[in-house]
């Protein structure tokens, strides 16, 4: 019985001294990971869809909350200190997955500056195809009007074979215009030209 | 002192764990794509195999014997989940590189290997050095197969073009079959150079390593017979 | 349909050993012998879908709601870990015969990396609980098919003269490579 007792103490003590250990690098460390993740995921897309911007919009990105009460991040992009796109990204239900897509939008010409992919699980391909120039290529400089594939009235292309994807893809843009329309009006204070 | 530098150096040539000892298949296969990959990974289990090493020796005395292995697993898990949040702030695109290969680590023959076989037995700085010497050769011998594949396979050293023009990349080597063969290859061309200092020495030739479920030592440790 | 092409992909295409890596270690250690290979690989699919189940009801109703994902190595194995000891109490209990079969090779399975491997695919992947059981499953029986056939190769080089320096493990390795290379082949069907 005793040696019983010991086992579960000494089992329990290191399980214990492991277990406050690992939290409190956790504290330590989740800043910086998060921090990573945006440059290694979120970067290469930022930069194919502003492929002017002279600021870091990782480092620049803010949180706004939306009137339903969720929080979403938004990447501004600046040229010589003045803003003139924000990015969202926002995900649709594809095939494999979620489908993350960085939808960025130009604020002097209110029109789409581009779209690049953050998450992908389609299948290699076919619907991993989203992520290729020929279809992203559509929505640079696209109105922000009119956005649909041509099956449903539109003037997007599908990929061919992957109309789920090319949904998805479609669904993450609808709701990153949702967001923008709602936080427009607040871009212009939060990042002020300098 | 002589002892430290004796079991520090057996894990670079006698023991080596990949080549001589047969240890981690896994990853020695998986992720010697390129040099850099089997050098980071090497990384990580230096880390992990001195630290587990230095607890399991510390506690050893103290650890009733039928809960020694649970023990040593806890310890490798903890290790192993620190080196995951390390690496994933400090060396993202390495992380993601090495994919599921990284929480692995803790059943990496190597790890609970050494913690059962040689650190629950031996005081604390002979268990570091053990540690040290079986991470480090471990870390050379992927870095050297890595730099192999990547070499025949894409026609690169550490990402950098070094081969000429004209020599077309096999690109057999940077898949999983050429991981196999490449690794049998190391492994046949290591024995070889043994049997050929034998024969020097006037002794005879012996057969390749073999692997069996002694060379992880766990065969008696975990079924508790 | 879904559910077939999982199967497929998991057995032939994206084979364990083959193709993925995984459970290396006693792939090479016990393709020896048929007969042994055959526990082997029947331990291995009983293991590893018993382990998936339970690893992905702790990751989606204790580790996911408490932000716990960080500790998901160390829960996953430790759970694995007791999950094969009392596995192995049950079978000495209830079914013996089973035991005397698959006994000796359950002692090794903690420290096979397909199971964790398979545990922690699903829940990298995003699969829901049937989907990852039958993954579990179809892995399973992906490398018991690879430790059959090695040691089906294995058993018929023992009576062949190969060159002394790449007897044992270094021939098994590059045999393992071609069984690869075929393996390979699959990469088109899907």
């Amino acid at each position: 019985m005793r040696e019983i007792l010991k086992m579960v103490c000494i089992l329990s003590l290191i399980c214990g001294l492991s277990g406050l250990t690992l939290s409190f690098l956790k504290e330590v460390t989740t800043e910086r990971i998060e921090e990573q993740k945006l440059v290694f995921v979120q970067g290469p897309a930022l930069a194919q869809v502003f492929d002017k911007a002279d600021n870091d919009p990782v480092k620049d990105r803010k949180k706004f909350t939306l009137p339903s009460g969720e929080d979403v991040v938004v990447f501004p992009a600046m040229e010589q200190g003045k803003l003139t796109g924000v990015a969202i990204e926002t995900f649709g239900r594809g095939y494999g997955g979620d489908l993350g897509i960085m939808v960025g939008l130009d604020l002097v010409n209110d029109k789409l500056a581009g779209i690049g992919t953050t998450t992908l699980k389609e299948t290699p391909g076919i619907g991993s195809k989203v992520a290729k120039h020929g279809f992203t290529a559509q929505f640079k400089g696209h109105a922000l009007d009119g956005l649909a594939l041509t099956s449903t009235g539109g003037d997007i292309e599908a990929v061919s074979g992957a109309s789920v994807s090319s949904g998805a893809a479609m669904e993450a843009i609808g709701k990153a215009l949702t967001i923008y329309e709602s936080l427009k009006d607040q871009f212009a204070t939060t990042w002020p030209s300098s | 002192m002589s002892k430290f530098i004796k079991e520090f150096t057996k894990g670079l040539w006698k023991d080596l764990p990949p080549f001589r000892l047969v240890l981690g298949l896994c990853p020695t296969l998986a992720v010697t794509k390129t040099a850099d990959n089997g050098l980071g990974m090497g990384l990580a289990v230096i880390f992990v195999l001195t630290l587990s090493n230095f607890m399991v020796s510390l506690v050893r005395t103290s650890i009733p014997a039928k809960v020694r292995i649970a023990c040593f697993i806890v310890i490798a898990a903890s290790l192993v989940v620190a080196v995951e949040l390390l690496m994933q702030a400090y060396a993202y695109p390495l992380y993601t590189q090495l994919g599921i290969f990284v929480p692995l680590i803790v059943v990496n023959c190597i790890i609970l290997g050494r913690a059962e076989a040689f650190a629950s037995k031996n005081p604390i700085h002979l268990a570091v050095a053990d540690g040290l010497g079986m991470g480090i050769g471990f870390t050379l011998s992927l870095t050297f197969l890595g730099a192999l594949r990547e070499l025949l396979g894409s026609g690169t050293l550490f990402g950098a073009q070094i081969t000429a023009e004209w020599f077309k990349p096999f690109g057999f080597m940077v898949e999983a079959p050429g991981a196999f063969v490449g690794l049998g290859l190391v492994l046949g061309g290591m024995n070889y150079f043994t049997n050929w200092q034998r024969r020097k020495q006037g002794k005879a030739a012996i057969d390749g390593p073999t692997h069996d479920c002694k060379t992880c030592g766990m065969c008696q440790g975990l079924g508790g017979k | 349909m879904e559910y077939f092409l999982l199967i497929i992909a998991a057995i032939f295409v994206n084979n364990i050993v083959l193709a993925q890596y995984l459970g290396n270690c006693p792939f090479i250690g016990t393709s020896k012998e048929t007969s042994v290979a055959i526990g082997m690989g029947g331990a291995v699919v009983f293991v590893a879908t018993l382990a998936t189940a339970i690893t992905w009801a702790i990751q989606k109703f204790l580790l996911a709601p408490y932000d716990l994902g960080y500790l998901q190595t160390i829960v996953f194995i430790l759970v694995i870990a007791a999950l094969v000891q009392f596995v192995e109490m049950f079978l000495k209990k209830v079914i013996p015969p089973l035991f005397e079969s698959l006994g000796i090779f359950l002692a090794l399975i903690t420290t096979n990396c397909a199971i964790l491997g398979i545990a922690i695919i699903v829940q990298r992947e995003e699969f829901g609980f049937v989907k990852s059981v039958v993954y579990a499953v179809a892995s399973g029986i992906g490398f018991g098919l690879a430790l059959l056939l090695l040691s089906g190769i294995r058993e018929k080089l023992d009576t062949v003269r190969i060159p002394q320096s790449l007897r044992g493990t270094p021939i098994a390795l590059i045999m393992a490579g071609l069984m690869s290379l075929a393996f390979f082949a699959f990469k088109g069907m899907i």
